[in-house]
């Protein structure tokens, strides 16, 4: 799957990712695990928390990986793409969540799950980087 | 303060933010008074919740404007790398705080904090940059 990527860069970078994504899903299961049979009576111990915060680890590796990528593509376009595309989604997050926040704090909109936040800005992302590679096209 | 800089791209966005400032502040108070003064259900009192949030994305969009619009392409290269450095630290933070809410049941992070946490990560990142480069 990855063999057909001619830039050495975005190769790097999506096995990267995808190891990052098999990991917050793997420490997620096994986080979940712990809290079902050896923490169901303190949940709110220092075990927990450790165990709440190592899923998002992967999650964080996975930004910095971005970045990363963003330092060693040489292909200025691919990379101005990106970047535009990064800052679009910027936008669509920040938009969407200050109005969810408006709506929960004065209409008693339902409760956004923070976890969908990082999904969702990648959504935006990708809708950016379609929308300029259209423009350029 | 409008006229200490002599960047017309500058002035407008400040012009541009003050401006979604005053309308927040303004939209905000209309907000909450209808709220307490009328209690609205259903449609109306989304619509009304989601009218202080138009000025911030007004606000947001008045800084894209910016960068398309400087000509300084150091300032641009500056203010998008800040940018990046601002979205990858709210990202980080919301993403962590997203799995203690689930695990350990956390207090629920109020959601309009999210815009001023990223202005505040991207300002530190600015302020960096400008360090780094000087």
């Amino acid at each position: 799957m990855f063999c057909s990527i001619k830039s050495p860069a975005l190769r790097r970078y999506l096995i990267r990712v995808s190891i990052m994504t098999a990991l917050c899903f793997l420490i997620s299961v096994v986080a979940a695990l712990v809290f079902q049979f050896f923490l169901p009576h303190d949940p709110h111990g220092a075990l927990a928390y450790l165990a709440a915060v190592l899923p998002a680890l992967p999650v964080i590796g996975a930004l910095v990986y971005t970045g990363v990528y963003l330092a060693e593509e040489k292909d200025e376009f691919q990379r101005y793409l990106l970047v535009q595309s990064l800052l679009g989604g910027t936008g669509g997050i920040l938009a969407v969540l200050t109005a969810w926040g408006n709506m929960e704090d004065i209409a008693n909109a339902p409760h956004l799950d923070l976890i969908y936040v990082y999904p969702l800005f990648w959504v935006f992302a990708g809708i950016s980087y379609h929308l300029v590679k259209t423009r350029y096209r | 303060m409008l006229c200490s800089t002599s960047n017309p791209a500058q002035r407008r966005y400040m012009r541009r933010f003050l401006v979604a400032m005053l309308l927040y502040i303004l939209f905000l108070f209309l907000a909450v008074w209808i709220f307490v003064h009328y209690r609205p259900v259903g449609p109306m009192a989304w619509i009304l919740a989601v009218l202080p949030a138009l000025a911030i994305i007004g606000q947001i969009a008045a800084f894209g404007l910016y960068l398309d619009e400087e000509k300084d392409e150091f300032q641009v290269a500056v203010g998008v790398q800040s940018m990046l450095w601002g979205i990858g630290g709210t990202l980080a933070v919301t993403v962590t705080w997203g799995f203690l809410e689930n695990f350990v049941h956390l207090r629920h992070l109020d959601l309009i904090l999210v815009y001023p946490l990223f202005c505040l990560l991207s300002g530190i990142a600015f302020g960096l940059l400008q360090l780094r480069f000087r």
